[in-house]
């Protein structure tokens, strides 16, 4: 199983001046990375340049790879490419407090209606699509629906976000709130998927009630 | 571009190893599925002495396919195979794993859950 990504783009000269600006090619002249895809799949008026394609002229040799790498280090400095769409680490670090704050909230607004064994874990290093899981169990649909509840009318409430996800109660509920995911099992649920131990290498955050594990 | 009679791998832990495509829900009368879309199929061949069973009629959510799938900014992801999710009524994913990467527009799908339980989200 393999994924392609292409770039799809208007016109070759846009690319030249948006992409190419901070994407620094080497020796390798343009035209050796851009594939044209059959006449017949091929859009009107559209180039495609494919990502993964390999350069042609690349040796095998790894001595000569490092060679073309500290030439391109002596000349461009350590950064090749730089994403436009990245915020400053400042902003990042904003976020990230914000979005524990928010976390944090939430669990103890689950802990308030007796939902157990909560885990907030910090998956941001892992996941690139959301920053915190809040992990917890309820003991019957009552109470799942209970903490949904409560956990989406303080999210409104409070801090203006809206839930996607579930509406209905289910023994696994989900409520998706963008940078934090909030997930209500049933105590065999939680046992089947076993969400901790899949995301086992992310950052724990310690909860202020830590609430005991529950016996089941 | 999943449609009837199409088969599918599955990308997940459930037992199921091929699927058949049978119907298409939602769409109304289209006559393809693509990503994101909700199919009722049947399942061709499964692993043995698992919960699943050949020829047992599931819903399944499409995952992967040969077509590729446009983003709004260029972007153009296509996958080597038609690839399905076991789920029941409530999108609840029948595996505890899914194998393989998926794309991140299932969560405008309301399917987080898929993609908590994947390894690497496109």
């Amino acid at each position: 199983m393999r994924a392609l990504a292409a770039v799809t783009i208007p016109s070759c000269g846009q690319l030249h001046g948006s992409v190419m600006k901070e994407a620094y090619l080497g020796p390798y002249s343009k035209s050796s990375i851009f594939s044209r895809v059959p006449s017949r799949r091929r859009h009107r008026s559209q180039s495609h340049v494919l990502l993964s394609q390999r350069r042609p002229n690349q040796s095998p040799k790894g001595g000569d790879d490092d060679d073309v790498l500290d030439d391109l280090l002596n000349s461009y400095g350590k950064v090749v490419y730089k994403r436009a769409d990245q915020n400053p680490s400042s902003v990042e670090a904003d976020d990230d407090s914000e979005s524990l704050f928010f976390a944090v909230t939430l669990a103890k607004v689950a802990n308030d209606v007796k939902a157990a064994d909560i885990r907030v874990l910090f998956v941001k290093p892992l996941v690139y699509w959301t920053r915190f899981f809040i992990i917890a169990t309820a003991f019957s649909h009552p109470q799942i629906d209970a903490v949904g509840t409560r956990i989406r009318d303080i999210a409104e409430k409070q801090f203006r976000k809206f839930a996607i996800g579930d509406m209905k109660p289910d023994s696994w509920t989900l409520l998706d709130f963008g940078d934090v995911v909030v997930h209500i099992f049933l105590p065999q649920e939680r046992a089947f998927y076993n969400l901790e131990e899949f995301y086992g290498n992310a950052t724990p955050i310690e909860l202020s009630f830590d609430s005991p594990p529950s016996q089941n | 571009m999943i449609q009837p009679q199409t088969l599918l791998n599955v990308a997940d832990n459930s037992g199921a190893r091929k699927l058949m495509c049978i119907r298409i829900l939602g769409t109304g009368n289209h006559r393809y599925a693509h990503i994101g879309d909700v199919i009722v199929a049947v399942i061709k061949e499964a692993v043995p002495n698992m919960s699943i069973e050949r020829s047992e009629i599931i819903r399944a959510l499409i995952v992967r396919t040969r077509q590729e799938l446009k983003r709004d900014n260029g972007m153009i992801i296509r996958y080597d195979d038609n690839a399905a999710v076991i789920i029941d009524k409530a999108g609840k994913p029948k595996g505890t794993r899914i194998f393989g990467a998926i794309v991140r527009e299932l969560r405008q799908f309301k399917f987080t859950k898929i993609i908590s339980l994947a390894p690497e989200v496109l």
